[in-house]
């Protein structure tokens, strides 16, 4: 294999195909659809920031706007986190539109992550989102199928293949030249893409002093690079071994058919059908049966509280819980507060755990599809994934429970301890400056350790799909017939 | 006759051919399976929502027997938009929506969009049902099955002879079509016949209305076969033109046109009611409580004998302090609805210029899985709501106990879908379409 020769191959199949006026259609066309995929996602990207920061600021003037008042009431009026869309979704929209937004955080309650763009959207958006990443991952491998079919297939047909073979060209330096004349090509089109990917993430202040956006950026632009140098190499190995360029055609359309469409839509159907998510419904009371179990607050007459109750009394040698040194019910709501959210998180992991069985086909299949594999990194990468969701959720949760035990810690510390119940009226308060002091929900995003963890398998995968493709080309290479 | 039997045979003698119409029937049935799972897993939830309502109340009036107020601040009631059997052909919006709504008489706002449990990848990757099948891989059956049947016979050599020995080379190839054309449409009709067993579904208007549009979708992508292959290129040529319209008309237009609806429709007024909500009942804890209930008889004028309790805390005081939360949002709730009719209405609009986009608007109309029948459902939630504070309202002013009423009588209650049917409406964008495919094919045809 000589290295003169594979070059030779390359720039030969890169004049050849870019000679016709078709190709600079093709390109117009994709250029023209990157440009308008870019600013619909800049847009959008900064319209939904713009919409849920401010309404941040809102949610917080109006809590800070509160008078003095008895921080139970605070522990309900709650506030609100808005999940902010990472700068990196501008290129990968991934799961944002199926992604609730706002999540309302109080006392008691785990409240729904509500108002995803899918809920707002006719089924107009099942068709699918124009975004960057999908321009690479769907049409780019068209537009190299189209450019590559008829790369060795028609040498063969015209016989030039013969002559090229007889005259010491050996298969390796064919289907080598070939394929890296090809990549060369997709270059032509991932450039652009990574240029403005490039361009926006210098425009955009990144939220936090160091989010490895580069990094970040950095893996997804080397999985698109060994994604396509595969898609070029199979384009060439499915045209060596068709007798004729229209079948490598066709069977190129049929393994993106079958690898875009019905494959990644099948492995999650299959999850769903094989892991079904509880309902609402069972979820909610299998976590109330165990709270009645472990110990309901609200019953007055609760084993679990009434033992608590003695206990606190014989510590501090007192006969009435209106003598403690504390007030005794903003201690109840802790309690109470700490067993439920404790069971809610148990549940929820569970209930995560589902989601993710349902995934893991989805992941796994990533394996025997690259296609998945480099949808999967691109979304997890970005920032646009499940785990970057989940990771929002949790995050939402934890302050939701901080702000409930903060309120909670206010009343046992400020409210007297001859205040048994209700939080109404004006006499058993705590001032107002304590609510500026409990610092707003500020959303950061999920840590590069956990995307690449979560990446793990897919970028494992897109490694072994770039192993495999050499020991393909190298396979067929010794396989292949001139006629 | 004899002519059609043997373009029969030559249409099936292919193996690629038997391959995709097996697949596609295959494909068809997972589809009716994956729909009726879903239809499966409403009814186990409508069935558990049940048993659990019971002993819901039964808990509460245990507990909270003399304090009618407290009990109503925990107790659900269940509304549920019983799916018509036919979501299970089109699932449209019903998995991104709950079908099964339990909601308290405390402020609507605050429950009206409370998501059901899902997982967002099942959401972005879409259902597998029968709508998909007929919308996404009907067409491409159609390309396979007709992008070279006038080049192969120009490939092989046989076109001249038959272009001598028929008398009208037009009918020639109608015919040719035609019978592949039967062909897909028994294997549409089998499918339905299969999803009919499996669903259960009724042979109603709805029903026919869908076959009868997937016939007609069908035709729209026969007459755009029929224009390119009028061209008389190579089978290559066709493959490779056929399969670019059917990637710009069912992923990047639909995709583009998505990108536009987003940006030009935000929707900040979601967010807006929500904290106007919120602020519309908690400052009411701080503010004046005549004026809160002073307000609240406005909305009530039958309540004021119930006068002014504003000594500490009182229930009266207290539903009047939640009903703030809708009433003094209702400025941003307004804005909301009209921001989605808006996109609803600009969807419409757009996609009846486009086939398949008009095709899955219809189908999860007449399924009762739109968007808009949706909203229908959530308003009709609104009016339960509103039935159940009435009823409740005068009980708790009045401190009544709990056991004085009929728990029993609050099962939960169903919904039934409203389904308009605009046949005009519903037909003319897919008979245009045809027509215009058949127009342009004419200058072809001329040259055959």
């Amino acid at each position: 294999m000589q290295w003169a020769n594979i070059r030779l191959f390359a720039v030969h199949f890169w004049r050849n195909a870019t000679a016709p006026k078709s190709f600079y259609l093709l390109f117009l066309i994709f250029i023209l659809l990157t440009a308008y995929s870019a600013v619909s996602g800049i847009k959008n990207h900064n319209t939904q920031n713009n919409i849920r920061q401010e309404h941040q600021v809102k949610a917080r003037q109006s809590w800070e706007a509160n008078p003095d008042k008895h921080p139970h009431r605070m522990a309900h009026f709650g506030t609100f986190a808005f999940r902010i869309h990472p700068t990196l979704g501008i290129f990968d929209y991934g799961l944002e539109s199926f992604t609730g937004s706002t999540v309302f955080l109080e006392a008691h309650r785990q409240n729904s992550v509500n108002f995803s763009e899918a809920t707002f959207s006719t089924g107009m958006l099942r068709f699918g989102e124009l975004s960057l990443a999908l321009l690479l991952q769907l049409v780019l491998p068209l537009v190299l199928f189209f450019t590559g079919f008829s790369s060795v297939a028609k040498d063969k047909q015209n016989g030039t293949l013969k002559i090229l073979l007889s005259q010491g060209a050996t298969w390796k330096e064919i289907l080598f030249g070939k394929s890296i004349g090809l990549f060369a090509i997709s270059l032509l089109f991932f450039i652009p893409i990574l240029l403005v990917v490039i361009i926006t993430l210098l425009l955009f202040e990144p939220s936090e002093l160091n989010d490895f956006r580069w990094l970040r950026l950095f893996i997804i632009g080397i999985s698109y690079l060994i994604f396509l140098f595969m898609i070029s190499s199979i384009t060439v190995i499915v045209s060596a071994i068709s007798n004729a360029p229209k079948n490598a055609l066709l069977r190129l359309l049929g393994i993106w058919l079958l690898l875009v469409i019905l494959l990644p839509k099948s492995a999650q159907a299959m999850g769903n059908y094989w892991f079904p998510t509880p309902s609402k419904l069972a979820f909610q009371s299998a976590i109330e049966k165990e709270v009645i179990q472990k110990g309901d607050s609200h019953n007055p007459n609760d084993p679990h509280y009434n033992h608590l109750r003695d206990s606190v009394l014989t510590v501090h040698n007192v006969s009435k819980v209106t003598d403690l040194p504390f007030n005794y019910s903003g201690f109840v709501m802790r309690e109470g507060e700490k067993i439920t959210a404790t069971l809610y998180r148990k549940h929820q992991a569970k209930l995560v755990n589902i989601y993710k069985n349902q995934n893991d086909i989805t992941r796994f299949s990533s394996f025997v599809n690259p296609f998945t594999a480099i949808k999967l990194i691109s979304m997890t990468m970005s920032g646009t994934d499940f785990s970057s969701y989940m990771d929002f959720q949790d995050k939402a949760d934890d302050y939701r429970y901080q702000l409930a035990q903060t309120m909670n810690e206010l009343q046992m510390e400020y409210i007297s301890p001859k205040k048994e119940s209700g939080s109404e009226g004006k006499s058993h308060v705590v001032e107002h400056e304590h609510w500026e002091d409990f610092q707003d929900f500020r959303h950061k995003p999920i840590a590069f350790t956990s995307s690449v963890k979560e990446a793990f398998p897919a970028l494992l995968s897109i490694l072994f799909w770039a192993v495999g493709t050499i020991f393909l080309i190298l396979f067929i290479s010794k396989r292949a017939k001139a006629i | 006759m004899m002519l059609y039997k043997l373009f029969l045979q030559q249409c099936i003698r292919s193996k690629e051919v038997w391959i995709s119409l097996v697949l596609i029937t295959l494909l068809g049935i997972v589809g009716i399976v994956i729909g009726n799972k879903h239809l499966e897993r409403q009814q186990d939830t409508i069935a558990e929502v049940k048993t659990y309502q019971e002993r819901h109340f039964d808990r509460q009036v245990s507990l909270h027997n003399d304090d009618l107020g407290l009990l109503l601040y925990y107790a659900n009631f269940a509304h549920i938009n019983n799916l018509n059997p036919l979501a299970g052909l089109s699932i449209g919006q019903s998995d991104v929506h709950p079908t099964v709504k339990r909601i308290t008489i405390k402020t609507f706002e605050a429950q009206k969009y409370d998501t059901d449990l899902v997982n967002p990848m099942n959401l972005q990757s879409g259902n597998l049902d029968l709508s998909f099948v007929i919308i996404y891989l009907f067409p491409l059956l159609v390309i396979v099955l007709t992008f070279n049947a006038v080049s192969e016979e120009t490939e092989t050599g046989t076109w001249r002879l038959v272009a001598i020995q028929s008398k009208s080379k037009l009918r020639f190839i109608i015919s040719k079509l035609l019978i592949r054309l039967m062909l897909l449409y028994v294997i549409l009709i089998f499918l339905f016949f299969v999803a009919k067993l499996v669903l259960n579904l009724s042979l109603d208007i709805h029903f026919f209305w869908i076959l009868g549009l997937s016939i007609l979708y069908i035709l729209f992508w026969f007459t755009v076969s029929f224009f390119i292959i009028s061209f008389k290129k190579s089978s290559g040529f066709n493959a490779l033109l056929l399969l670019s319209v059917w990637l710009v008309l069912l992923i990047l237009v639909p995709a583009g046109i998505n990108a536009y609806v987003t940006a030009k429709y935000p929707v900040p007024e979601a967010l807006s009611t929500a904290i106007a909500q919120r602020d519309g009942y908690h400052v009411k804890w701080d503010t004046d409580k005549r004026a809160t209930i002073e307000k609240f008889y406005q909305h009530y004028p039958q309540f004021k004998k119930y006068g002014y309790p504003t000594d500490g805390f009182n229930w009266l005081w207290y539903y009047a302090m939640q009903q703030m939360g809708d009433d003094d949002s209702e400025k941003e709730q307004n804005a909301f609805s009209e921001k989605i009719r808006l996109r609803e209405n600009k969807s419409v609009q757009i996609a009846s210029v486009i086939p398949n986009m008009h095709l899955q608007l219809t189908f999860n109309q007449l399924a009762g899985t739109s968007m808009s029948q949706q909203l229908e459902y959530l308003n009709a939630t609104d009016e339960f709501h509103e039935k159940l504070r009435l009823f409740f309202y005068p009980k708790i002013f009045e401190g009544q106990l709990a056991n004085t009423m009929d728990w029993s009588q609050f099962v939960p209650e169903y919904y039934k879908t409203k389904i308009t049917l605009k046949p005009i409406k519903t037909i003319i964008p897919l008979i245009i379409a045809s027509i215009v495919m058949i127009i342009l094919s004419i200058p072809m045809i001329k040259r055959l």
